[in-house]
């Protein structure tokens, strides 16, 4: 299990295809971890790339941190990251709140990036984002799970129900994730967005709540596609193939 | 010995012991303890082993076998239904595989 430090900390990393010119960099998104991208997505892309996927502070097995999940720790994160990691100039790629991370490092450092995908992040002004970010608790985690995790197939045993209950737990109770994610919610606002001139492509599930943040996102970055694709939020999860045929096409030409 | 052992080709009791010890260490040794972990145990409903977890075990078992069997890349080619029937004896089979054509 490769574990590199940067700043100081533990952070969890995955690479395929170390030896190939370019490389993708995979952000997932909150309460998630790399292996969204590990088993169907990395592969495909890992045909053509050298890809780097990497857990978020707090998230998979990556080291706990209390503080600092605002996007712009969160891209000096990513930043130094890329140092550690010595790499140049990345194509990069985030899903939900990693899409943010990944639109805000094309914001902040467009010299480290080639072309930018965006996949179902979501408008952090949005109320339902804010919702369940506001009313976190265990009755909440149950509810979520036995009705929405349906459409990703995977039912939570007892075992990992008190898991992902501690994680939640830290990350709501003992972490400033709360206060910095309610900073962020005039994120859409931020006028550098508009100056975004990365070629990007916008992925977002076609029932998705989201799909109105990839039409926004649309209309704000110039050279941006949106590709509204059957499913919703879980579109990486629902089709992961198609989602990683479409990213590689769109890097390699 | 270690040396001997990894060249050496496994049988299926000693690939389940290997799969056994490497998923004790991925989900501790109290969980394991409460569990009856046959070859037909699944990882995701009867291990409860959720996808990083699966990840730290894909990882152990590439960096036993190195080369010689190129476990992320058959997971690859699942699709989620069979990712969640995953079970136990389906790797001993596909690691004998990958043994006997070496």
């Amino acid at each position: 299990m490769p574990v590199i430090k940067v700043n100081n900390r533990d952070v969890h990393i995955q690479e395929l295809n170390k030896g190939a010119a370019e490389t993708v960099l995979l952000v997932h998104g909150m309460f998630s971890n790399l292996s969204v991208y590990y088993f169907n997505i990395a592969p495909v892309l890992a045909e053509h790339f050298h890809v780097v996927m990497y857990d978020l502070k707090s998230h998979g097995m990556s080291e706990r941190v209390l503080d600092g999940y605002d996007l712009d720790s969160m891209t000096d994160d990513l930043y130094a990251l890329m140092d550690v990691l010595n790499l140049d100039k990345v194509h990069l790629a985030g899903y939900s709140f990693g899409g943010l991370i990944a639109l805000k490092m094309a914001m902040r450092f467009p010299q480290k990036l080639r072309k930018l995908v965006i996949i179902e992040a979501p408008d952090p002004s949005d109320a339902r984002t804010r919702g369940i970010i506001e009313e976190y608790s265990r009755e909440f985690l149950e509810h979520y799970v036995a009705n929405f995790t349906d459409t990703t197939k995977v039912k939570m045993g007892k075992r990992q129900m008190e898991r992902n209950h501690r994680m939640y737990e830290y990350l709501f109770y003992q972490t400033s994730i709360k206060q910095d994610m309610i900073r962020e919610s005039g994120f859409f606002k931020e006028t550098e967005i508009n100056a975004v001139k990365k070629d990007t492509l916008l992925l977002y599930g076609a029932s998705s709540n989201c799909l109105q943040a990839g039409k926004q996102l649309n209309k704000m970055i110039h050279r941006s596609d949106l590709i509204p694709l059957e499913g919703d939020h879980n579109i990486p999860i629902q089709e992961p193939v198609m989602i990683a045929e479409i990213v590689s096409s769109f890097f390699k030409n | 010995m270690d040396a001997i052992v990894k060249t050496s080709k496994l049988n299926n009791d000693e690939i389940f012991g290997l799969m056994k010890q490497f998923i004790t260490e991925v989900i501790g040794e109290e969980f394991v303890e409460e569990m009856d972990i046959t070859p037909q145990s699944s990882f995701t409903k009867d291990l409860e082993m959720d996808s990083i977890e699966i990840v730290s075990f894909s990882e152990k078992i590439k960096a036993h076998f190195g080369e010689q069997i190129d476990f992320t890349g058959w997971l690859s080619a699942m699709d989620l239904d069979q990712l969640i029937n995953l079970n136990l004896e389906m790797i001993i089979n596909y690691i004998q595989e990958c043994q006997s054509s070496k």
